[in-house]
């Protein structure tokens, strides 16, 4: 069991986070809305609140940027939108994590059967 | 009952903050913030009354050691084990203190009594105790 668990923290490390940044790819979200989505992904979710250090490293480095708003239901929720280095390094991914994917799938043998 | 749920809340964040040692200052105040933040916003859109739908928020956000790693992780600091062997030393010093005061009471009650009995015979040398019998196995 520890191996799974194990196995889905390494695979989540580095892919996660650009998961985060097609969230918010094509409009701002706020905070509850982006852990929400995600949380509803069982491969995912690691406790909704892992999430909240991520989107403020992805901040720090200059991928995302945010913005307190005043909300018409309650207290004002944070806002996260792509910044153009954001949206490169998206991008990049894309492409990287296309071949990536096909290489993994080639030596492991989980390809489509072609 | 408002209060309670505050409690749970604020014992919640509590229980964060004390593992988040390490990360600096502002990135430990902005993730407290923004969970504060997450919980309020649960709480006003999906009109939680009872202290129990609240749980189940705090559960979803995962337990404290589970945020703080996370929190650690992205920082690139390592959690510290939090206080408890200071905890765990108290008992100890209290035990020692109490034998030091039964030894005192104890050596005062027997000068006390050596030396208001002067002219009986001095007070037998202090009883050796058989030794403990072992237990044969």
């Amino acid at each position: 069991m520890a191996d799974v668990s194990q196995l889905s923290t390494s695979l989540r490390r580095g892919t996660l986070e650009f998961c985060v940044l097609s969230l918010v790819e094509l409009e701002d979200r706020y905070g509850n809305e982006i852990v929400r989505r995600l949380g509803e992904e069982p491969n995912l979710a690691a406790g909704e609140g892992t999430i909240y250090p991520l989107l403020s490293r992805l901040r720090r480095s200059g991928w995302l940027e945010s913005k307190w708003v005043e909300s018409p239901s309650g207290p004002p929720r944070r806002y996260y939108g792509l910044t153009s280095d954001g949206r490169s390094a998206l991008a990049h991914f894309r492409t990287e994590w296309v071949s990536f994917r096909q290489t993994v799938d080639r030596l492991v043998g989980t390809g489509e059967a072609a | 009952m408002k209060t309670r749920q505050n409690d749970v809340v604020a014992e919640y964040l509590g229980e964060i903050d004390q593992r988040l040692a390490g990360i600096p200052v502002l990135q430990r105040r902005e993730l407290l913030a923004d969970l504060e933040a997450h919980i309020a916003a649960e709480r006003a859109e999906r009109n939680l009354a009872s202290e129990g739908e609240l749980i189940e928020v705090l559960e979803r956000l995962g337990s404290p050691e589970v945020v703080a790693a996370a929190a650690h992780e992205e920082a690139g600091t390592r959690p510290k084990p939090p206080a408890p062997p200071h905890r765990r030393l108290w008992p100890w010093f209290a035990g020692a203190a109490a034998v030091l005061v039964v030894l005192v009471v104890c050596s005062f009650f027997l000068f006390f009594a050596q030396s208001s009995s002067n002219e009986q015979a001095p007070a037998e040398p202090a009883v050796t105790a058989p030794p403990a019998v072992e237990p044969t196995s």
